[in-house]
């Protein structure tokens, strides 16, 4: 075992953190609608532009080529900048889209693709789920018909986190109408500009409107834009499965530790109801302690996962055990600075930037739900870790 | 970069992990006589040159690191190994004196654990050891021990017995500074991370046997999701180990952070394992004859030495780390 960064990956943190610091935008990220979509295409733009655009892609394919270990830095780096949040609207194109056409997608759709999504010019979203296919996604409905040179598709999609910003989307469909379960399903590339594509937003408990209902009505996609094969596509669906179960939050697992220290600075300044300094509460002080721990341990789970990455090739199953870890900790956390605020914490409009505490305590029900829920999250370490009797 | 045992380490993990499972298996909590190493034992932990692990090669140790020290003792938890083993290696590393240290590490005489408990001593350890330790953040001292000084105690952990003693002992050997201090929080991290372990595998291989309502336990949810979160208390607090170890040997300015935050999340993992490994058996879970008791008493005892919760916590909250 060894902890040592390489020359070069102390020379990479320099560089980022000294990046980082001239060019982090001083604006605040507006919380809704077309602006904030534009603010994320501006931000992923200049990284495009100053080199640093996708930091876990290959070079061959335009992205920086890092290892797993530069990448934890490049996180690091951003948490303690204060970046903007790179789960934004570039999130599904960057972490899950592009790196799936990587694995999966024909020389045209990569080289028509890979560098629009660095560049910032295109978004994506991801039309997996469905009102009743959640968690069971080979459950789902939504149907594809082949017709000449092109697929037909209409039903529905649920929860699709910024369809209305994106420019593409990662649709799953039910190609085979007598097929079962995973069989007969197919992967293919959504124009969002298509005609027959309806998009109607639904409010959360954030007050925001970032996921929607998707409707397709008879929306004609060309066969070539299928990624992976017709009927093929729960081979597709797997790998961006895995990318967004696998690392797909480690960002959120090396933030935590920061995010503990500002909250150990807030109850340094803030006093309780009773005129106690948070700080000098002994039950705040043992639960911030607790909740570094924690992060530090994250951090460790984390490091210790892409070096194993970097050495197999191929990522372990441990990504459900660090979403549950994080995604708890975020939680906990979230609630313990609810305790020190006090009244102010009540105070919330929806908006990210200016009330980031309340809206992270109630996005804690969000990161524990999207992406595999953490009951689905338990099921799979029962099964892929514990190897225990299958339940399903 | 690399986080998880390699190579070497892996080899010396197998060889311990075969040794001990034969030399103090935890079948022998079942015995009559159960508490503390014999002499017998210590003879033969010697004789294999475990209790050299942490000695530096000058004076004659293996010349191995801290990584190691981890590796084995995590082995030692498993098993629910006594104290002394930890005290032995420890006292090893403290001593000048050539002769006294080559029958430290030969297991010919024994060494106890001691912790101040505010009055006087509290005695942790076999009762025919000649010395004992006791350790604190900046020294360490070896003591002459009488055991006819010391008055025993009842111990709810058939793996120690606890004596206490008022007299003020003779001082055999001192060493200042935090070395031992920081084997001894490792080693203890270690000891719970391998019951925090065993408890897992031995409710996991249970689950896949044990049938209720014409199905295997471990195919319903409410065994599997407590299972799941076992899992994932042990990977963090393992993963924290091998930090804190390999901070440790390479001799990083945050190693002790690291140790602290490695000591709490084991004191917590294997609580909370022990105690799940006990629910999820049922009522056989609840009898003297089963292991599950065992991992769980000897965890209280481990959890309040080198750093009870309170303590590490309250170190922890505004120590910085390193990148
Ligand atoms: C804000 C938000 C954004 C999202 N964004 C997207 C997106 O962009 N694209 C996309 O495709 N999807 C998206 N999702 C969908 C998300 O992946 C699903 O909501 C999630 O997988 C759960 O599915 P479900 O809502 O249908 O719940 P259900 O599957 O109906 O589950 C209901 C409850 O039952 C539990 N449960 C279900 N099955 C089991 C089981 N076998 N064992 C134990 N417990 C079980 C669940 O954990 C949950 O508590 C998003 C969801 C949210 C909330």
């Amino acid at each position: 075992m060894d902890l040592q960064y390489s020359a070069s990956d102390r020379d990479f943190r320099q560089q980022a953190r000294a990046w980082l610091a001239a060019n982090v935008p001083t604006k605040r990220r507006p919380a809704n609608g077309h602006t904030s979509a534009q603010y994320d295409r501006d931000w992923q733009r200049k990284l495009y532009e100053h080199g640093w655009a996708g930091v876990a892609w290959p070079k061959e394919y335009g992205g920086l080529g890092l290892t797993g270990l530069q990448q934890v830095i490049w996180y690091e780096e951003m948490a303690r900048a204060r970046a903007p949040h790179y789960i934004n609207t570039t999130y599904v194109a960057l972490m899950h889209a592009g790196p799936t056409l990587i694995m999966r997608g024909t020389e045209e759709q990569k080289a028509f693709h890979l560098p629009r999504i660095l560049s910032g010019d295109a978004l994506w979203c991801q039309g997996f789920s469905e009102p009743n296919a959640g968690s069971d996604l080979a459950s789902l409905k939504a149907r594809g018909t082949i017709d000449g040179d092109d697929i037909v598709v209409s039903g529905a999609k649920m929860w699709t986190t910024d369809a209305q910003h994106a420019d593409y989307q990662e649709l799953l469909v039910r190609t085979d109408p007598e097929s079962h379960r995973h069989k007969g399903l197919t992967w293919i590339i959504c124009d969002m500009k298509s005609p027959g594509i309806d998009i109607k937003p639904i409010r959360t408990m954030l007050n925001d409107e970032h996921i929607n209902m998707v409707f397709y009505d008879d929306v004609r996609i060309p066969k070539s834009n299928v990624v992976g094969e017709i009927d093929g596509g729960w081979a597709s669906a797997l790998a961006t499965l895995s990318l967004e179960r696998g690392l797909g939050f480690i960002g959120d697992q090396l933030e935590l530790y920061e995010r503990v220290g500002r909250a150990t600075d807030m109850a340094g300044k803030l006093r309780l109801e009773d005129g106690t300094l948070a700080i000098d509460d002994s039950s705040i002080r043992q639960k911030l302690a607790a909740l570094k721990a924690d992060a530090l341990a994250i951090r460790a789970m984390t490091l210790a996962d892409i070096a194993e990455t970097d050495r197999t090739g191929q990522p372990g199953p441990k990504g459900s055990m660090m979403k549950l870890l994080v995604t708890s900790a975020h939680k906990a956390l979230s609630e313990l600075v609810g305790d020190m605020m006090g009244w102010d914490f009540l105070e919330f409009d929806g908006d990210r930037s200016a009330h980031p505490w309340t809206y992270d305590y109630l996005w804690s029900w969000v990161f524990s739900i999207s992406g595999g829920t953490n009951e689905i999250q338990r099921e799979n370490i029962a099964d892929r870790v514990l190897h225990l009797p299958r339940a399903r | 970069m690399y986080l998880a045992p390699d190579g070497d380490e892996l080899e010396i993990a197998q060889a311990a992990a075969g040794f001990l499972a034969e030399a103090m298996s935890i079948e022998r909590l079942h015995g009559a006589a159960c508490a503390d190493m014999s002499a017998d034992l210590r003879h033969s932990l010697g004789s294999m040159g475990w209790f050299a692990l942490a000695l530096p090669g000058h004076a004659g140790g293996s010349g191995l690191s801290a990584v190691e020290h981890a590796l084995f003792f995590r082995e030692v938890g498993r098993q629910c190994g006594p104290v002394d083993v930890l005290a032995q290696c420890l006292a090893a590393t403290i001593v000048d004196d050539n002769a006294l240290r080559s029958s430290i590490v030969s297991g010919d005489v024994g060494v106890a654990l001691a912790v101040g408990d505010g009055t006087g001593l509290r005695i942790f350890g076999s009762e025919n050891a000649a010395f004992m330790l006791q350790l604190g953040r900046d020294r360490s001292d070896l003591y002459t021990f009488k055991n006819s000084a010391s008055e025993p105690r009842a111990s709810l952990d058939p793996a120690t017995s606890i004596r206490v003693s008022d007299r003020v002992p003779t001082v055999a050997s001192s060493e200042t500074g935090d070395r031992a201090w920081n084997l001894g929080q490792l080693g203890t991290a270690a000891m719970l991370v391998g019951i925090a372990e065993a408890s897992l595998d031995q409710i996991v291989d249970y689950a896949k046997v044990r049938e209720t309502f014409g199905k295997k336990i471990g195919s319903w949810q409410a065994v599997r999701h407590p299972c799941a979160d076992m899992a994932v208390r042990l990977e963090a607090a393992r993963a924290q180990l091998w930090f804190a170890a390999t901070a440790m040997k390479e001799g990083r300015g945050d190693a002790g952070v690291h140790l602290d935050a490695a000591k709490y999340l084991a004191n917590q993992a294997a609580l909370a394992n022990a105690d799940t490994n006990i629910q999820l058996h049922g009522g056989i879970g609840v009898t003297d004859e089963h292991h599950a008791h065992l991992y769980l008493k000897h965890a209280l005892v481990l959890a309040r030495l080198f750093g009870g919760r309170r303590e590490v916590l309250g170190r922890l909250l505004h120590a910085e780390v390193e990148d």
